[in-house]
């Protein structure tokens, strides 16, 4: 019962917060959901399977870059182009994970960087396709969409559809094996679990929803770029998922509301974010290593 | 481990350019990188060797932050260029091409340093210690080694030789912010490529490597870094624990 006063309360303040909230601080809500989602298809990956990509960006770029192209080049209507891209980013999920999940630990966080560094030199140098560094820019959402509230109200149902789907995937059966195979991929293969086809199915699946975050950030900045490409976007949901908490599904979802907001506010005062930023890192993981959310653990344990 | 030693090469690009005479500026590199390693070591690596790679990697990844904005604090964000020492500034005339000598310089001191680190993990007692821990932690504990101090060496040893060799690419490079990132990366793919833990790989990768990218440069100049990363992704599916590395 009390579960479903807390979200009934969630939903009537984040109602509240799109009627109420000035459009710049609109536009940091719906890059906060949208790295919300970004960081949560991340950390099933690392949470729930024990994969370390360090290249997940390049799936949060392809979807940005689909989006982008599919509505410059394509001329397709915006919605269309907002199916179409996680496809697009799932497509590619494929072809690096069936390469990249044969390797385990560090050898897989390496290989997803290698690849994702490659994608990401090939947005920056065939700027006939992608506009080099200049990137792709004047991308809106038309129709009923347009507005930054009515783009707020979209984006978050969006994100709360895919949050939930990620959800009924790590609580169906198919996320204890997963659960399983992180804890023990031997013990579990010898069960009878074809773990690389596990392994690749989750790859692909988080894959699809990077892309959408990337689309949905695509559409909410009107822009690309191939610094979405760049590693220091794969480290960017590692931050968050670390920040939050990787051992609670929405552990991420507070670390990224956290990054985002610290982020907006310390750049509106200092040059040196990446100080501040490190600095938070490093106290994180030496004096907190299991996130935010342990603290509220703490608390209800007590 | 060595990964975060590599971080350290940062503050020492920048803090070579100082008009020191060139020697001394290479020794200042070298132990002042040490000092810092050994107090990173102790003061914050040492805490989370318990815990996922994910941690390390993301605590390497904060300090990378961290130094790379104090760098640009003291030191300012333009690039420095730094003299060469007269004596190593000529070029010298090899059979038939003509090579820099500071290049020549380089490759000597390349090589010095890798046959003594050879030297080092294989033929002294303290190498004999690091490779065994690398193992069995806990086993080399138990039989009374103190293992804490010896991974302080090693990375303070790995941030020393980090310095060193900022110090030595300063006077061809620019020195500036932004380097630091473009350096962890090579040295990162250097390392897998080669094979982690083992001497001769690093060379051997970094030959690769700067081949890689000489050729790109020459055959493709667009795509020139692809080929670089391309090489890593080829090993990496052929041989998951590099060329000189053996497998887990």
């Amino acid at each position: 019962m009390s579960r479903r006063i807390g979200w009934a309360l969630l939903a009537i303040a984040l109602a509240a917060l799109g009627l109420l909230l000035p459009h710049f601080w609109l536009f940091v809500a719906v890059e906060v959901v949208v790295f919300a989602l970004y960081a949560v298809s991340f950390n099933v990956l690392l949470g729930y399977g024990g994969m370390l990509s360090f290249g997940h960006a390049a799936f949060f770029g392809v979807g940005a870059y689909a989006l982008a192209l599919l509505v410059t080049k394509g001329a397709l209507a915006v919605p269309l182009a907002l199916g179409l891209a996680p496809l697009a980013a799932a497509l590619a999920a494929a072809g690096i994970g069936y390469i990249s999940v044969r390797l385990t630990g560090i050898y897989f966080a390496m290989l997803t960087f290698a690849f994702q560094m490659l994608l990401y030199t090939v947005a920056l140098k065939a700027s006939w396709l992608t506009g080099g560094d200049d990137g792709i820019t004047g991308l809106r959402a038309s129709g009923l969409l347009a507005g930054p509230r009515p783009w707020y109200f979209a984006a978050v149902a969006l994100v709360a559809l895919a949050l939930w789907c990620l959800h009924g995937v790590v609580a169906s059966p198919f996320g204890y094996v997963l659960r399983a195979l992180r804890a023990n991929p031997v013990r579990t293969q010898s069960l009878g679990v074809n773990v690389r086809a596990h392994q690749w199915a989750t790859f692909v699946l988080t894959g699809a929803f990077a892309g959408l975050a990337g689309a949905l950030f695509a559409l909410s900045t009107g822009s690309v770029f191939p610094a979405w490409l760049n590693w220091t976007a794969s480290a960017t949901p590692i931050v968050m998922a670390v920040l939050g908490g990787i051992r609670a599904f929405a552990g991420p979802v507070v670390g990224a509301a956290v990054y985002v907001l610290l982020e907006t506010v310390v750049t509106g005062y200092t040059e040196y974010w990446p100080l501040v930023m490190g600095t938070i890192i490093v106290a994180l993981v030496v004096l907190l290593p299991d996130g935010l959310m342990s603290l509220r653990d703490r608390g209800a344990r007590r | 481990m060595l990964r975060g030693a590599y971080l350290a090469a940062t503050v020492v690009r920048a803090a070579s350019p100082e008009p020191w005479a060139f020697p001394l500026a290479l020794a200042a590199a070298t132990v002042g990188m040490f000092v810092v390693g050994a107090l990173v070591e102790v003061g914050l690596l040492r805490r989370i060797y318990r815990a996922d790679h994910a941690f390390q990697l993301l605590l390497t990844f904060g300090l990378v932050l961290v130094l790379g904005d104090v760098v640009k604090l003291l030191w300012g964000r333009e690039d420095h260029s730094v003299a060469m020492p007269d004596l190593l500034s000529g070029s010298a005339r090899l059979v038939t091409v003509t090579f820099p000598v500071y290049r020549l310089f380089l490759i000597g001191i390349a090589l010095a340093v890798a046959l003594g680190l050879w030297l080092l993990l294989h033929r002294t007692r303290w190498g004999i210690l690091i490779r065994a821990a690398t193992l069995d932690r806990q086993m080399l504990n138990a039989l009374g080694v103190n293992v804490n101090a010896l991974y302080t060496g090693v990375f303070a040893l790995g941030a020393a030789l980090a310095g060193l060799a900022g110090a030595l690419a300063a006077p061809i490079v620019a020195v500036g912010p932004g380097l630091h990132v473009q350096v962890i990366i090579d040295a990162f793919v250097v390392v897998v490529i080669g094979g982690m833990g083992s001497v001769s790989g690093a060379l051997a990768g970094a030959l690769l490597v700067g081949l890689a990218n000489a050729f790109g440069l020459l055959a493709f100049p667009a795509l020139a870094v692809v080929v670089t990363f391309a090489v890593m992704a080829v090993v990496l599916i052929v041989r998951p624990w590099g060329l000189f590395g053996t497998p887990e």
